[in-house]
């Protein structure tokens, strides 16, 4: 299908916010899906690139995605204007799960950050109480905490302590677990950090979600081109269960 | 439209090629597929193969690499639960074999024919992520027309091969095959490539090299056709890098009687039934009734 583009503008350094509106099924996405974007004419660019939603407007017939300039396909998404056309396969892949009031523990770091926001906003719409970790490189990579911010209580992070707290999001999962007693953890990030929170986690009764990232070509579950655990990333993900999850 | 290739039927000369499509579930949530020519399922072995470690694809200009590495559920798997649900469909179903030995080939092929649920089989000797079989079945004249000769003995239906491009002299290649009894060729598979990424300073395939398709390869497609189609009498499925109906043309011009599309798929899923329009409008606008006409008219001597 047929987006337009709304809005694009850079939001930290090298990431861009885009709002993409037109008939799309916005009521039917599951926080946690992708829209997989065809890059030029696709003669040059065959594979499409997969983007997690990170922001749903209903009303507002929009939805927007956040993406880092990693190569020639996501450096010609951040040159589209306003007015620009977008070809567009989507919702695809599986969700987040949603739970009713809950303690919920939500882990974000740098480019997975954005599914976790409409996640977030549903969490606390179905009347869970959120605790939020982000984690960033540096001051310059940060973005969206304060939107993070209307929905629970968001610690910071980042690598060198240039913005919030110094060190990595999981530094204090583990004592703060005892305290908080967490029943639900969500968290999209780099391997590292999955695999980092995975094991302290595993100390405590909790039912995780992960979101993962592979590199993807058909994005339908056609070529198997995605697979993480036998699992194709595009349908089966890109959020799994974090019991099934191996990093 | 309609074209006779090696006996089969096609309403269409358009098949999606395999690897590209799945068992077909994926995309029959985008289209009917009874649209299609024909359909050529997913490599399928012996036992159950997971494939390679990831990533396993990575694009480059004009193109793809891959190195899935044949995952596939399995002759039983495919026989019992694949095929019978692709036969509500109007359309022939070929299944692409593969395996490391003479045997396994022969296997596959016998447990397919037998549950007659297969049009023509698609012997694979040209994938070129696996560690045996595949390629190294491909690229010697000898082995290949061995292996040919002993899956055509227990093949009850056509039997297609698809030949690697990673050969010196493809026509000799197209001819051992030929000689040792194939019905038909299909060429062609994927070039090996390599793609380094230059964070890491190390190759993106987990595997290191990968199979090469997209637009980036048709030209070398299109010659082999063109080579082979004046070296042999069996017809040619006609591979690598179709995107639209003008390049599906392109290759029945050097010699190809039906087309497959591959990586196409993933860019549309809607590749093969516009590719399908595409060549109607052209046959109408160029008033050619039958593929007949322009096959193989790209010869100057033919």
């Amino acid at each position: 299908m047929l987006l337009h583009v709304s809005e694009n503008k850079e939001v930290a350094k090298g990431i861009w916010e885009m709002h993409l509106s037109g008939d799309f099924p916005f009521e039917n996405v599951q926080p946690g899906q992708f829209i997989h974007i065809l890059i030029g004419s696709g003669r040059e660019h065959v594979l499409r690139r997969p983007i997690s939603i990170a922001a749903i407007e209903a009303e507002k017939e929009t939805l927007v995605i956040v993406f880092r300039v990693v190569g020639e396909g996501t450096d010609w998404l951040a040159k589209r204007v306003e007015g620009d056309v977008l070809d567009v396969l989507g919702p695809l892949g599986t969700g987040f799960p949603l739970t009713t009031k809950q303690k919920i523990l939500i882990v974000g770091g740098g480019i997975g950050v954005p599914p976790l926001y409409e996640l977030i906003k549903r969490l606390w719409q179905q009347g869970n109480e959120i605790y939020c970790l982000l984690g960033f490189r540096n001051s310059d990579d940060v973005f969206w905490v304060e939107k993070f911010k209307e929905y629970g209580t968001v610690t910071t992070y980042t690598d060198d302590g240039s913005f919030g707290e110094k060190g990595l999001v999981t530094q204090r999962i583990a004592e703060d677990f005892l305290e908080k007693n967490w029943s639900n953890v969500y968290a999209c990030g780099p391997v590292p950090m999955l695999k980092e929170l995975k094991g302290i986690v595993a100390n405590f009764s909790v039912e995780g979600y992960f979101s993962l990232e592979e590199r993807m070509a058909c994005g339908v579950g056609a070529c198997y081109g995605c697979v993480c655990n036998n699992q194709r990333v595009c349908v089966e993900g890109p959020v799994f269960p974090m019991r099934e999850v191996v990093l | 439209m309609q074209v006779d290739f090696a006996g089969i039927k096609l309403k269409n000369p358009v098949m999606p090629a395999s690897g590209c499509f799945g068992y077909g579930k994926e995309y029959a949530k985008y289209y009917d597929l009874s649209e299609l020519g024909a359909i050529i399922v997913k490599a399928t072995t012996v036992s159950p193969r997971l494939g390679n470690p990831t990533p396993r694809v990575a694009e480059v200009c004009a193109g793809m690499l891959n190195s899935i590495g044949l995952a596939n559920p399995g002759v039983d798997q495919v026989v019992k639960k694949e095929l019978p649900w692709l036969r509500q469909f109007e359309l022939p179903i070929i299944v692409n074999v593969a395996g490391d030995t003479v045997e396994d080939y022969c296997f596959v092929t016998e447990k397919l024919c037998q549950s007659g649920l297969v049009d023509a089989i698609e012997l694979n000797v040209s994938c070129p992520n696996v560690e045996q079989g595949g390629m190294a079945f491909g690229v010697d004249a000898g082995v290949l027309a061995e292996l040919t000769t002993a899956v055509k003995k227990v093949c009850s239906v056509p039997l297609i091969v698809k030949l690697s491009p990673n050969v010196s002299d493809i026509v000799q290649i197209a001819q051992a095959a030929e000689a040792a009894g194939a019905d038909a060729l299909s060429l062609i598979n994927t070039l090996v490539g390599m793609k380094i990424d230059l964070m890491s300073r190390k190759p993106i395939l987990a595997r290191g090299v990968g199979g090469l398709s997209g637009p980036a390869i048709k030209s070398v497609a299109v010659r082999m056709v063109y080579q082979v189609y004046k070296a042999v009498k069996i017809p040619i499925l006609g591979v690598g890098g179709i995107t639209t109906g003008l390049d599906a043309i392109e290759f029945i011009m050097a010699g190809a009687t039906a087309v497959s599309v591959g990586t196409a798929n993933f860019t549309d899923p809607y590749a093969c039934p516009r590719i399908i329009k595409e060549i109607k409008a052209y046959m109408e606008k160029e008033g050619i009734k039958d593929l007949s006409e322009i096959r193989g008219c790209a010869h100057v001597l033919s």
